[in-house]
């Protein structure tokens, strides 16, 4: 599951996968833009201003039944934040049209659709239409509000606005209330244009006879000069540990536990810290998953992962309250048995054929195969399954030991059962 | 070994062991995983059974689950460990009429299958590590409980239903989890883990008379099996127990869910044309294509959330649709309109063909994803639905009979409303 690259003009690549494996046509746009506080939040707008209405089909009614009409064709849209970018993410996905009666006019007709409801908003021509804009205002508005209904999800946020508060990093993808209170109409609909003709834009699409959708595409998208360049992620020195606690009417404590990781995607330990995640809590061989849940029996999930353009590595475990304290002390020897050296070669061996396997396996899936390539596009390195799989496989003990060494304790965050108390969500 | 094709051009492979347990074999080419499911007709509402004319017993809610969880436990060690030798991943799960273990492998398939059948014929259950596991399953419904949409659910058939035990939360209780014991559990374990109360399903690049063969040389013959197994469901009164309950949870907003009760009345062909008939009627009313979706939006009654479906068993039926929602009661007046029109007025016949479109295209998209594959095919195996006629009785069903279905199941007599306000509602604004 190769891809094939080219660039259609500055900035603008389409890659394609020509596969007959599936059943389905799947296509993702991605358009970069740094993460800035001035523009996050009218930038997690997009998604749901755009599945409102287009010049062509002027209502969510209209795209539903275009969808419809191209038997169950998805049109979507969602933001990503890998890193300190934040990435607007265009989708489609279609049925092979040699699957389905009539079928040849078909992807022409859907990938023209894609194309038309996602860059020829509805509205007079220099705003979006106001109605519109107003209602996914208030959308976007219950949305923030809403993260505390997943208590997981919110912990995991206010985390991150803590432990990255002087940092992009600590800006959450869809924004923040204050902003989207003066968020205007045409500053957001001048924003979106700026993003489709000024910034990065990369193509990717998973299917067979893709000579037709390349053909499309290179006719359909400005060549309008990408010159926006785009930052690296700010690097931070841990300066001793932070702790923070919250209270929400809960029934469960979630604890978060983050770590600077000191290596990232283009550093040649990279490889070394994914298999020492894994290691210490990826899988349910981990050593988290071990003793937290199966020798204490203190947590249902308990697991650890890994941003790797920003340097990160976040522990969570849901764990009734009385026991937070053991629980950090048992996840703070995991750590440090690791950081000592205490690997077992089964543990080793494992977690190096686990992440093998769930790499080789994302090929059998045409969303993950597009997916899995947002980190090198982000640090402009793309490498392929067999270049991680190669990468993964030449990792060895030292290198998997060196890499932990390098992680610190930068803050542990625990939202706690009580009366609402810290911060407010989605603010700050 | 019986043939049956995809509309994808595909087939699968099925036969039936000797020892009673069946097989599906889906081979797909270029596919790297390998995909094992192993299932049995067993779930939370098997709470009062007996075998071929024994006693009749009675088990804690949340035992089929907590039997889910003790089976990756193994004398000295866990499943877990083992799988991950091969790179693989396994999993479990618990509905209310299925529990499934299965695994999702690139390398040593063959392995990975044996040892799918091996760990779940040898339970390694003491009382120590039953008690142990006490402590996570706790932790588990506690998560669960946090989660407004599970609680808004486990709410509307705590109130659709008085006796039946898909009132009950899959994972049971707290307090019927700590009396779980070893005793109880195997006695669940013998009676549905018999091989001719289960499937087994592979999917990827496999041969099939191969994959088929060396099941049956590694698959045990219960030398005890008990002979059919006899369910018992209390007699479920017409009426719903509650027409609305009103609850408080830390939630930003509210939510609202209406739920109708309908008699279980079909099996097989049947119950797959109920499934696709009241789908199409639940997309007719939640649908964004449906006529008062952007309405209600733009009125801020409903948000992405809103939806519809039915949910159909030998056993129970019921259908539910809701949404969060800035006013709960303006809501229900406005769902009540658009039910009632829908069940008095003509149906549209275009709205009703557009909408077949759409499922035609999901059902074929569906294939691409083994796990969905694997578990329709033996969930359909469970309740008698034919594998291979769905495509078919889709295009033929009308929009007369959609509309007739909404008249007759959606009784207001049998409904209830469930509402979820925020805490201190006022504080939130």
């Amino acid at each position: 599951m190769k891809f094939t690259q080219c660039e259609l003009s500055e900035g603008v690549r389409l890659h394609l996968c020509e596969t007959d494996k599936f059943t389905s046509l799947t296509c993702k746009i991605f358009i970069q833009q740094d993460l800035k506080e001035k523009e996050a939040t009218g930038t997690a707008l997009l998604p749901l201003l755009l599945r409102r209405g287009s010049r062509t089909f002027p209502s969510t009614l209209h795209i539903a039944r275009e969808s419809e009409e191209l038997y169950a064709a998805e049109f979507g849209s969602d933001i990503l934040k890998v890193g300190e970018r934040q990435i607007l993410e265009l989708y489609f996905q279609m049925v092979d049209p040699k699957l389905l009666p009539q079928g040849e006019k078909l992807l022409e007709r859907g990938l023209r659709s894609f194309w038309q409801i996602f860059t020829e908003p509805f509205g007079p021509g220099d705003r979006f239409h106001e109605p519109y804009f107003s209602q996914e205002k208030r959308t976007l508005e219950q949305d923030l509000k809403g993260l505390v209904n997943d208590k997981r999800s919110y912990a995991l946020a206010r985390f991150t606005a803590l432990m990255c508060e002087d940092e992009p990093f600590g800006i959450y993808k869809y924004g923040d209330l204050e902003s989207l209170e003066h968020l205007d109409n045409r500053f957001v609909y001048e924003h979106y244009q700026n993003l489709l003709q000024r910034h990065p834009l990369d193509v990717f699409i998973v299917g067979s006879n893709l000579d037709q959708a390349a053909d499309l595409f290179a006719s359909l998208i400005p060549s309008s000069g990408r010159s926006v360049t785009l930052q690296k992620p700010m690097r931070v020195q841990v300066e001793g540990e932070r702790v923070f606690e919250e209270s929400l009417d809960v029934n469960q404590t979630v604890l978060v536990m983050g770590y600077r990781t000191n290596c990232t995607y283009l550093d040649d330990d990279y490889y070394a810290l994914l298999v020492g995640n894994g290691v210490l809590g990826g899988f349910p061989h981990s050593k988290l998953f071990m003793n937290v849940r199966e020798r204490a029996s203190l947590a249902y999930s308990v697991g650890s992962s890994i941003e790797g353009s920003k340097g990160l590595l976040t522990i969570v475990a849901g764990i009734s309250d009385d026991s937070r304290e053991q629980a950090v002390e048992i996840i703070n020897e995991q750590v440090n048995a690791i950081k000592g050296g205490r690997i077992s070669p089964e543990e080793l061996e494992q977690t190096k054929r686990g992440l093998i396997s769930a790499m080789t396996g994302i090929n059998d899936n045409p969303a993950g195969i597009i997916d899995r390539n947002v980190i090198g596009m982000v640090e402009g390195e793309l490498r392929s399954v067999d270049q991680v799989v190669e990468a993964i496989s030449r990792v060895e003990y030292d290198d998997c030991v060196r890499a932990m060494q390098g992680i610190e304790l930068d803050t542990t965050y625990l939202l706690r059962p009580g009366q609402k108390e810290g911060a407010n969500y989605g603010e700050d | 070994m019986e043939k049956i094709k995809t509309p994808t051009g595909d087939t699968v492979y099925s036969k039936r062991l000797p020892n009673g347990l069946s097989c599906f074999v889906f081979p797909r080419k270029q596919f790297l995983r390998t995909y094992g499911m192993l299932s049995t007709n067993y779930g939370s509402i098997d709470l009062r059974f007996g075998v071929s004319g024994g006693d009749c017993v009675d088990v804690p809610a949340g035992i089929a689950h907590f039997l889910e969880h003790k089976l990756f436990e193994e004398e000295g060690g866990s499943v877990f460990s083992r799988y991950a030798e091969w790179g693989a991943s396994v999993n479990a799960f618990t509905s209310y009429t299925q529990t499934s273990y299965l695994f999702s492998t690139t390398e040593n398939w063959e392995d990975c299958l044996r040892l799918l059948i091996e760990f779940v014929n040898s339970p390694h259950l003491t009382d120590e590590n039953v008690e142990k596991e006490k402590g996570i399953i706790i932790q588990e419904l506690q998560m669960y409980a946090d989660y407004p949409s599970h609680r808004i659910h486990s709410l509307l058939l705590e109130n659709l239903y008085s006796e039946h035990p898909v009132r009950l939360d899959i994972g049971g209780t707290a307090e019927s989890v700590q009396r779980t014991t070893v005793a109880d559990l195997m006695r669940c374990y013998n009676t549905f883990y018999q091989p001719g109360n289960m499937a087994l399903a592979v999917v990827g690049d496999v041969d099939p008379a191969q994959t088929l063969q060396m099941i049956e040389d590694n698959y045990p013959v219960w030398e005890q099996s008990t002979g059919p197994i006899e369910r018992f469901d209390p007699p479920e009164p017409r009426q719903v127990k509650a027409a609305r309950v009103e609850e408080e949870l830390p939630v930003s907003r509210p939510r609202y869910l209406l739920g109708f009760k309908h008699e279980p009345v079909w099996q097989g062909e049947d119950l797959l044309r109920q499934q696709i008939v009241m789908s199409l009627g639940m997309r007719l009313i939640a649908g964004r294509s449906s006529a008062s979706y952007e309405r209600l939006y733009a009125e801020d009654l409903i948000t992405d959330s809103f939806s519809a479906y039915f949910s159909a068993d030998p056993r129970f039926a019921y259908s539910a649709m809701g949404s969060e929602t800035r006013d709960p009661d303006a809501l229900h007046h406005a769902l009540s309109g658009i039910i009632n029109e829908l069940k008095t007025a003509r149906v549209s016949s275009g709205d009703v063909e557009r909408l077949k479109r759409q499922f035609y295209g999901a059902h074929l998209a569906s294939y691409d994803s083994f796990e969905y594959t694997a578990n329709r095919l033996i969930s359909n195996y469970f309740r008698g639905i034919p594998s291979d006629s769905f495509l078919e009785v889709l295009q033929s069903v009308t929009a007369d009979e959609v509309q007739a279905a909404l008249a007759e199941h959606l009784d207001w007599e049998r409904s209830t409303t469930v509402v979820i306000r925020p805490v201190n509602d006022h504080e939130q604004e």
